[in-house]
């Protein structure tokens, strides 16, 4: 047993691609990016590969990226990354052998936990729902669920992570830095949250996932704020998302190669600016659904392809960030057959890092009861991933002996000591008797789970982050605030 | 006198299977009143672990623990108690599996739930023959009589037992439970009460002595 106790220890392992899949892939990649090239809009970003050996396109905007350059960038990599946390006892190593989830992030509407209404999510649904996930076993690392759309726009990413970092002990990862002052003001923030520059270099407690964008293009804000974060010490998971049939080729391998030229020539980039920097490979890739022109997010494919991106992140030596979803309206069952399609597939090839949970339609809506949901589904799932081995403990030979023929092994202590690690104990699922559950109201899952968010609301509580740091944070955030749209700048 | 009450209703708390009945032989020696012992001591201390329990904070084996100590010292204080006194108890119960069906676990724990609530059990086993029911309850005066069956095929022995049961003597309530068996198929067979599950046969217990 490892000896890291934060996170989904993991045991077992199936594999989807073989080694001769994952080169085909990795060379198939390389010819790609040697061949069609991508597409780079940020200028700076050009010249570095210019300076470094790349054919430029100018009127194209585009490069072409020759093999030894990604040989390169992959020797420089970073393969054992700790997202660290405000609290220490939820740092995350991702370390090859721990799983961590993550709460979906950045949704924009929320159905009011009181009334019902579906509406645009405020700051306060992110207070709840960061304060939830910091008190939920199965959530390790926190990615602001949703956004904080009743602030002034220039500034609705700094307010998400001014609540996210009052509200949580646990590691913030955002998906907000996407302009060049996007990434200085967000990075000074965090610095300011970890105790400064040195420390936070230290012990990163924020990072960012940057998003590519599919078929192979590299948006001009993103990259700049990326070479930012990564000279910042900020770590970065570099997210592709092809979609298989529209933005990707249907057949998921296919996808796989478009996703991982982006992911590769990203890590390019940044490896010739900072090496060494941390970088994560993130991969979220769901089909269009032909039917319903919806991302099929929490689709077995969505869960497949999650599975092969850990494989090619994990055949580099870089630790992985998948991505599951659901399509769902509401909680119930097709939400958590989702969730379960989409995390335990993943989960089972070794993702490292997975987001995330809780949200519906897609990532875009929050209901606080499908977080908690979710973080059951994701309990049972640890619990099957876990491994199993024989051991004179786990043998118990020893117990099997002195109970005997026909007694029960109930006063066993060895049972005490193996419930506690053998056995999954839901919180949510409900294993009393029918007449139990009938004589005491017939409370559906989601009964139990509205239960279980009031319970959190009411008594979870988080050390916020001391007053002398939130002045910093406050006045940072104004004066990043500015005129948009035509001259407003608040929403009142 | 108080102090050794205390440190055996802790023993039971802290399930010390193995050390209770010596700590119970000293209880006897020191010439405390074994009732006393009883009542303060074991029964205050499987009520309090019953309620850990109950409230989710304990798993089964804890309880189960718990029991096996209680028992233990039980064995040791029980013959010290002078002849004619008895220990107050909710009430006691008759259990066993029916005839032909060796299924014990979920009747054993139904004992450890009632004893832990404070019904005293006499527990007949399995595969118990339909008379000796009824004969165990004529000797000793059960307020309840429990029966579990695992098998639809053993189920129609509970029938079997009431009838005659109910003829000797209307005052014996009678609970029946186990995996096959229904509230429907509970009331068919003449019974006062059934549960689903092991906490829940305490419940329904309580209401027939109540």
């Amino acid at each position: 047993m490892s000896a890291v106790s934060y996170g989904i220890a993991r045991g077992i392992r199936f594999q989807i691609l073989s080694e001769e899949d994952l080169d085909r892939i990795h060379w198939g990649t390389l010819h790609i990016l040697e061949k069609v090239g991508v597409q780079v809009d940020s200028p700076t970003c050009r010249k570095l590969l210019k300076e470094n050996g790349c054919e430029i396109d100018e009127k194209a905007r585009s490069a072409r990226i020759p093999s030894h350059l990604v040989e390169e960038a992959l020797s420089k990599k970073k393969s054992a990354i700790t997202l660290a946390a405000r609290d220490r006892s939820y740092d995350a190593r991702l370390d090859l052998n721990h799983s961590y989830m993550c709460a979906n992030g950045n949704g924009a509407v929320a159905v009011d936990f009181e009334t019902g209404e579906r509406r645009n999510s405020t700051k306060k649904d992110l207070v709840d729902s960061t304060r939830i996930c910091d008190a939920l076993p199965n959530v390790h690392i926190h990615w602001p669920m949703v956004s904080s759309t009743d602030m002034p726009a220039s500034v609705v990413h700094l307010h998400d992570l001014e609540a996210s970092l009052n509200n949580t002990g646990k590691h913030v990862m955002y998906e907000t830095g996407v302009t060049l002052e996007d990434a200085k003001n967000l990075t000074a923030m965090g610095y300011a949250a970890a105790g400064g520059e040195k420390e936070y270099r230290r012990r990163p407690i924020t990072s960012c996932l940057q998003c590519t964008y599919a078929p192979l293009q590299h948006d001009a804000g993103v990259m700049d704020a990326s070479l930012e974060f990564a000279r910042n010490g900020v770590p970065l998971v570099f997210f592709c998302m092809p979609q298989p049939g529209a933005t990707g080729p249907a057949s998921l391998v296919g996808s796989v190669v478009v996703g991982n030229a982006e992911v590769l020539s990203a890590l390019v980039m940044t490896q010739l600016s900072s090496p060494g920097a941390a970088v994560i490979y993130g991969l979220g890739i769901a089909p269009l659904d032909m039917k319903t022109t919806v991302r099929a997010g929490g689709s077995p494919e969505h869960a497949i392809c999650s599975a092969m991106g850990t494989e090619m992140a994990h055949y580099y030596g870089m630790p992985s960030c998948v991505g599951v979803s659901g399509t769902a309206k509401e909680p119930g069952i097709q939400a958590a057959i989702e969730t379960y399609t989409g995390c335990v597939g993943p989960l089972l090839a070794g993702a490292d890092l997975m987001c995330g949970i809780g949200l519906l339609e897609d990532s875009s809506c929050l209901y606080l009861e499908q977080v908690v949901i979710d973080d059951e589904i994701v309990g049972a799932i640890a619990r099957l991933i876990r491994g199993e081995w024989a051991d004179d403990e786990t043998l118990a030979l020893d117990v099997i002996e002195k109970v005997g023929i026909g007694k029960d092994y109930l006063a066993q202590k060895h049972t005490m000591q193996f419930l506690r690690t053998d056995h999954f104990m839901p919180s949510l699922i409900d294993r009393r008797s029918e007449d139990t559950w009938s004589t005491t109201g017939k409370k559906t899952m989601r009964d139990s789970a509205r239960e279980k968010v009031k319970e959190i609301l009411g008594k979870h509580e988080v050390k916020p982050l001391s007053d002398e740091v939130n002045k910093d944070l406050a006045a940072m955030i104004k004066k990043a605030e500015k005129p948009m749209w035509g001259g407003e700048s608040r929403v009142e | 006198m108080e102090e050794i009450v205390t440190r055996l209703k802790n023993a039971v708390i802290n399930y010390e299977m193995e050390t209770i009945a010596d700590l119970a032989k000293e209880v006897v020696d020191s010439g405390v009143d074994p009732l006393v012992a009883i009542e303060e001591g074991l029964a205050q201390g499987i009520k309090t672990v019953g309620e850990k329990f109950g409230k989710g904070e304990i798993f089964l084996p804890e309880l189960v623990m718990g029991a096996e100590a209680m028992k233990a010292a039980l064995a040791v204080l029980e013959p010290a108690v002078p002849s004619g006194k008895h220990r107050a108890t909710l009430g006691k119960v008759l259990i066993g599996t029916v005839q032909d069906d060796i299924h014990e676990i979920g009747k054993n724990l139904v004992s450890t739930m009632l004893s832990s609530n404070g019904f005293e059990v006499v527990d007949l086993g399995v595969n118990v023959p339909s008379e000796d029911f009824v004969k165990k309850a004529a000797e000793i005066k059960p307020n309840i009589l429990a029966m579990s069956a695992l098998m639809t095929t053993t189920m129609p022995r509970m029938g079997e037992v009431i009838a005659p049961l109910k003829k000797e003597d209307p005052s014996v309530k009678t609970i029946v439970g186990g995996a096959p068996v229904t509230d429907v198929y509970a009331k068919e067979v003449g019974a006062d009460g059934y549960s689903g599950d092991a906490s829940g046969a305490v419940d329904s217990a309580k209401k027939l002595v109540g």
